[in-house]
C-alpha cells in the first residue's frame, strides 16, 4: 500500500488496516488469500471475473454504451456492531422522511412550526402540486430508499445524501456477491457473511403490501423507460427476481381510473407499479406533455385509489440536497429522537451569512447542484482552477437555491486492485438499500460500495467511471468451517439416502468382444503401421 | 432400427441428461456452500452425494466435492463419466447420427477429459460444461430426423430427467439451509425464474410441489412423464412389438401426477415424488423388454 497525498486536511480512515497496521476483523482471510494468490493468480481471477460478467451481461450503460460495472476483487467488510448502528440509523431516517413527505403533501405542520423553511419546500422543483393530497393506499411513499454514506476521518459513518426517487444499484449488490463467490471463493472461507439474497422477496412483499386494500392478489409490474436506459439491466433483474412483469409505457393504458396492460388475452389490470421513470415523464396529463415513457391518466388512477405508485410522486422534495440539511431536525421533530447517523456539515447558500462564509472559502469546499445526481456538476475546491471557482461563485450568487456547499470530507479508503495486479488504497462510499413495507423498514445488509478508481479522487459515481466492491456484513462472531451451525439452526444429523439405485447401460463390450473387434484386419492406411507405400 | 442402435440412442439421451443435471446441481451447490457457511462442509457434501447414490469418503471442502462429482470416465454417474458414456454410445451409432451431434458431444468429452476443471474456479468450469452440453442438445434439436432414433433418445432423456429431478428433491436443501435452500433447489433445476412467475410464495414445500406438478416447466416430474409417454406413443405408431406393459407403466407414471388433484399436502407430494421415481425405473425395464431384449430372441453364449 502506498501512502498518498490526501485532498482533505486529515488522512483518510483505512478500512483494511487498524492503527497498528493489522488487518481489521474479518479481513485477515481476505488479506491472506490475496497474498497467496500473488500477481499471477490475481490477474487470472480478474480474467475469470471479466469473462463471467461479460457472459452474464451484467452491465450498465454509459453514454449509450453497455459496459460491465467494474467489480473489484477485494471485498469491503463491515463489522456486525458497526452495521447494527448503520441499520438503526437508516431505519430512523426513513421513518422521519416518510412523516415529512406525508406532512408536506398534506397538513404542512413542519412548515407551520418553522422546522423546515417553507421557501425551501415550495421552491423545490420536485414539489409537485399533482401529488398534493394524494395518499398512497398503505401510506408508504418510500418503498425503496438508497441512503449514501461515507466514513469520515474518524471512521464515523455519515449520511451524504438521500435517494428517495429511483435509487439504483441494488442489482449489482446481488450480482457482485454471486460473482465474487464464483471467481474468488477462497475469501469466503471461515466466516459467515450476511446474505443479501432475500432482497427481491422483501421488495415484492413491500410492493404487494402497497396495493389497494380491496385487491386480494395484486399484480405488480416494474415500469422501465426501456432498454436504452442506463439502469435497464437492474429493472429487468428486479422484475425477473420478483416474478413481476417488466413493462414499458407503451404496454400500459388507463381506463376508468384504472391501470391496464395490453396482453395477448386482452387488457389485464395492474395494481402496483414500481416505476423507474422520473416524475416528469410519468404521466403526460400532469407533467411533461411530450413524454412517451409514461402513461396518460396514471396519476388520476392513483388518486382514485386503484393503483399504487412506488416510489410515490413528489418524493424529490425530501431528497433535495438543500432539504437534506434539515433531516436531523425532522428526526427530532417527528420522532423525538437524536439522529443516529449524522449528516455531513452543509451550508445553506440561501442564508446570506452562510453564503458569504462559503464564498470566502470556496477553495476548501465541495459545491454541488441541489438536484444533481451521478456526480454531475460538482466542484471540488482543492482541485479546481481559479477560473472554475470564479464561475462557481457567480453561479451561487445568481441562484443560491440551486447550490449547496460542504467542507471537503476525506472518504475512507479500501485496498483495490489497480492495473493488472497491484493493490492500492482507493476512496469508497456506501449506498445501503432499504425497503419499507409499511410495518417496518428492512435494510439490506451491506449495500453498494462504490470506488473512485483514479488515485486520490473523491468522486465515486458509476457515471464518472467509478467501480464497485462486494460489501460484507459479518455475522456475529467469526465461525470456523465445520463448527456447529448458527444458534437456532436445526443441526443436520441424518441424511436421506436415495431409495432408488442408479441405472446404467449394460456393459456391452466385454473384454473378449473388444479384443476381437480390434483384431480384425483392415487394409488401407493405418497410422499405427505407417501409411501405404506408394 | 436395430435393437442395439435403439439402445444406444436411449442411453445417449439418458447420459446427456444425467451429465447436465449433475453439473447444474453441482454448480449451484458450490455457490451455496461458498456463500452460506451455516452448514458443516462434510454434511453439505453428504446430502448431495447421498441423493445421487454416490459414495462419500471424507469430503472436507467444496472443492473436493466438485472433484468427486466431476469424477472420472469410469463412473457413469459423475459428470465426466456420463459424458464419456454418452460419447461411447454415440460412437457405436455414428453412422445414424448427424455429424453436428457427434462433433458437439465429442467436443464436450474432450473439454472435460483434458482437465479444464483444474481452473481456479470450480463454479466457472461447471458453467463451461453446461454450455458445451447445451450445444449438444441444440445440435440434437436442430439436425436430428424425427425418427425412431430420436424417439429413443427423447425417451431416455425424459426418464433420466424424472430420476434426476427426484434426486434433486432428495437433497432437501430446504431442511439443511432453511434460508437459502429453496432458491438453491430451483436454481439447480434452472427453474428460478419459472417458479417466480407463478407468484407462489417461496418455501421449501411450494418449490417441491412446483418441481413435481407444474405442467409447463420442462424439468418437472409431470412434464417429464408426459414427454416420456409421448415418446412411447411415437414408437408405438411404428408398430411391431408387444409394448402393452410399457404403455401401461408410462401411462401410470404420468396419470398418477396428472390427476393428483391439486394437492398441497407436502407429505403427499413427497410420496408422489418417490412413486414417480420408482415408476421411472419400471418404465425403463419395460423399454428394455419391449425393444432391446425381447423375449424369444436367440442369444449365442458359451
Amino acid at each position: 500500500m502506498r501512502a498518498q497525498a490526501e485532498p482533505g486536511s486529515r488522512p483518510a480512515y483505512d478500512e483494511m488496516l487498524d492503527g497498528e497496521g493489522r488487518p481489521r476483523p474479518g479481513l485477515r482471510t481476505v488479506v491472506e488469500v490475496l497474498e497467496s494468490l500473488g500477481p499471477e493468480g490475481l490477474a487470472e481471477r480478474a480474467r475469470l471475473r471479466d469473462a463471467y460478467l461479460d457472459r452474464q451481461g451484467i452491465t450498465f450503460s454509459l453514454s449509450g454504451r453497455e459496459r460491465p460495472l467494474p467489480l473489484d476483487l477485494v471485498p469491503r467488510v463491515v463489522g456486525a456492531e458497526e452495521w447494527d448502528r448503520v441499520d438503526a440509523g437508516i431505519r430512523q431516517r426513513i421513518k422521519a422522511l416518510e412523516l415529512f413527505l406525508t406532512d408536506v403533501y398534506g397538513p404542512g405542520e413542519v412548515l407551520r412550526d418553522g422546522i423546515v423553511p417553507r421557501r425551501l419546500v415550495t421552491s423545490s422543483s420536485h414539489y409537485h402540486r399533482a401529488a398534493f393530497g394524494l395518499v398512497p393506499p398503505n401510506g408508504v411513499r418510500i418503498a425503496v430508499a438508497g441512503i449514501d454514506l461515507i466514513r469520515d476521518e474518524q471512521g464515523e459513518f455519515r449520511v451524504l445524501e438521500d435517494n428517495l426517487r429511483s435509487p439504483s444499484g441494488v442489482s449489482y449488490v446481488l450480482e457482485n456477491r454471486r460473482t465474487l463467490a464464483h471467481v474468488l471463493p477462497e475469501v469466503f472461507a471461515g466466516q459467515q457473511v450476511r446474505s443479501v439474497a432475500e432482497y427481491p422477496e422483501r421488495l415484492l412483499d413491500a410492493l404487494r403490501a402497497a396495493a389497494p386494500s380491496d385487491v386480494s392478489d395484486p399484480t405488480v409490474a416494474v415500469l422501465t423507460p426501456g432498454v436504452h436506459n442506463s439502469a435497464h439491466f437492474e429493472h429487468a433483474f428486479l422484475a425477473r427476481s420478483m416474478g413481476a412483469e417488466l413493462v414499458e409505457g407503451r404496454d400500459l393504458f388507463c381506463r376508468d381510473d384504472r391501470l391496464w396492460m395490453r396482453t395477448v388475452r386482452g387488457a389485464r389490470p395492474i395494481h402496483v407499479v414500481y416505476r423507474r421513470i422520473d416524475d416528469e415523464y410519468l404521466d403526460p396529463v400532469h407533467f411533461h406533455p411530450e413524454s412517451l415513457l409514461g402513461v396518460p391518466g396514471l396519476l388520476n388512477a392513483a388518486r382514485a385509489g386503484n393503483v399504487a405508485i412506488a416510489n410515490a410522486v413528489g418524493n424529490g422534495v425530501a431528497d433535495d440536497k438543500a432539504v437534506y440539511t434539515y433531516v436531523p431536525d425532522m428526526i427530532e421533530y417527528y420522532l423525538g429522537e437524536r439522529p443516529l447517523l449524522p449528516n455531513v456539515e452543509t451550508y445553506d447558500l440561501g442564508d446570506p451569512d452562510q453564503r458569504s462564509f462559503v464564498l470566502e472559502r470556496l477553495d476548501r469546499m465541495v459545491v454541488k447542484p441541489v438536484d444533481g445526481s451521478g456526480g454531475y456538476g460538482l466542484t471540488i475546491g482543492t482541485t479546481a482552477t481559479d477560473a472554475q471557482l470564479a464561475v462557481v461563485a457567480d453561479n451561487i450568487r445568481a441562484d443560491p437555491r440551486d447550490w449547496i456547499a460542504q467542507p471537503i470530507v476525506t472518504l475512507s479508503t479500501c485496498p483495490t486492485v489497480i492495473g493488472e495486479h497491484s493493490l492500492e488504497s482507493r476512496h469508497v462510499d456506501l449506498r445501503p438499500f432499504a425497503v419499507n413495507d409499511g410495518d417496518d423498514v428492512y435494510v439490506l445488509p451491506g449495500g453498494l460500495t462504490r470506488v473512485a478508481l483514479p488515485e486520490g479522487s473523491l468522486v465515486v459515481n458509476s457515471s464518472q467511471g467509478g467501480g464497485s466492491k462486494d460489501t460484507w456484513v459479518l455475522d456475529e462472531g467469526d465461525r470456523g468451517a465445520g463448527a456447529e451451525g448458527r444458534p437456532g439452526l436445526p443441526r443436520v444429523t441424518r441424511v436421506r439416502r436415495s431409495a432408488v439405485a442408479r441405472q446404467s447401460a449394460p456393459a456391452t463390450a466385454d473384454d473378449r468382444l473388444r479384443q476381437q473387434e480390434g483384431q480384425q484386419q483392415q487394409s488401407g492406411p493405418d497410422p499405427a503401421r505407417g501409411g501405404p507405400s506408394c | 432400427m436395430l435393437s442395439r442402435l435403439a439402445e444406444a440412442f436411449y442411453w445417449i439421451g439418458r447420459y446427456l441428461e444425467r451429465a447436465e443435471a449433475t453439473a447444474r446441481l453441482l454448480a449451484e451447490h458450490y455457490h451455496l456452500t461458498v456463500e452460506d457457511r451455516s452448514v458443516p462442509e462434510d454434511v453439505a457434501a453428504a446430502v448431495v452425494l447421498d441423493a445421487l447414490s454416490l459414495p462419500h469418503d471424507v469430503i472436507s471442502s467444496p472443492t473436493e466435492l466438485v472433484r468427486a462429482l466431476l469424477g472420472d470416465v469410469a463412473n457413469p454417474s459423475t459428470v465426466i463419466g456420463a459424458v464419456g458414456a454418452a460419447r461411447e454410445n454415440a460412437r457405436s451409432v455414428r453412422d445414424a447420427l448427424p455429424g453436428d451431434v457427434f462433433e458437439a458431444l465429442n467436443g464436450a468429452h474432450l473439454t472435460l477429459t483434458r482437465g479444464l476443471t483444474a481452473a481456479a474456479s470450480p463454479g466457472a468450469s461447471m458453467f463451461r460444461v453446461l454450455e458445451r452440453l447445451m450445444i449438444v442438445n441444440g445440435a440434437i434439436e436442430w439436425t436430428m430426423t424425427r425418427d425412431e432414433g430420436h424417439y429413443f433418445l427423447s425417451l431416455g432423456r425424459a426418464l433420466e430427467r424424472v430420476d434426476m429431478t427426484a434426486r434433486l428433491l432428495d437433497v432437501r436443501h430446504d431442511l439443511v439451509w432453511p434460508d437459502t435452500g429453496p432458491v438453491a433447489t430451483l436454481r439447480s433445476a434452472a427453474a428460478l425464474s419459472a417458479f417466480l412467475r407463478t407468484g407462489e410464495t417461496l418455501t421449501g414445500d411450494t418449490v417441491r410441489e412446483f418441481l413435481v406438478l407444474d405442467p409447463t416447466f420442462p424439468r418437472t416430474l409431470l412434464h417429464s412423464a408426459r414427454a416420456a409417454e409421448e415418446a412411447v406413443r411415437g414408437l408405438q405408431v411404428q408398430g411391431g412389438v408387444d409394448d402393452a406393459a410399457l404403455v401401461r407403466e408410462v401411462g401410470l407414471m404420468r396419470a398418477r401426477l396428472e390427476f393428483a388433484g391439486g394437492t398441497h399436502d407436502p407429505s403427499v407430494i413427497d410420496q408422489l415424488c418417490h412413486d414417480t421415481q420408482v415408476s421411472g425405473v419400471a418404465t425403463a425395464a419395460a423399454v428394455a423388454d419391449s425393444y432391446f431384449r425381447q423375449a424369444g430372441t436367440i442369444v449365442w453364449s458359451h
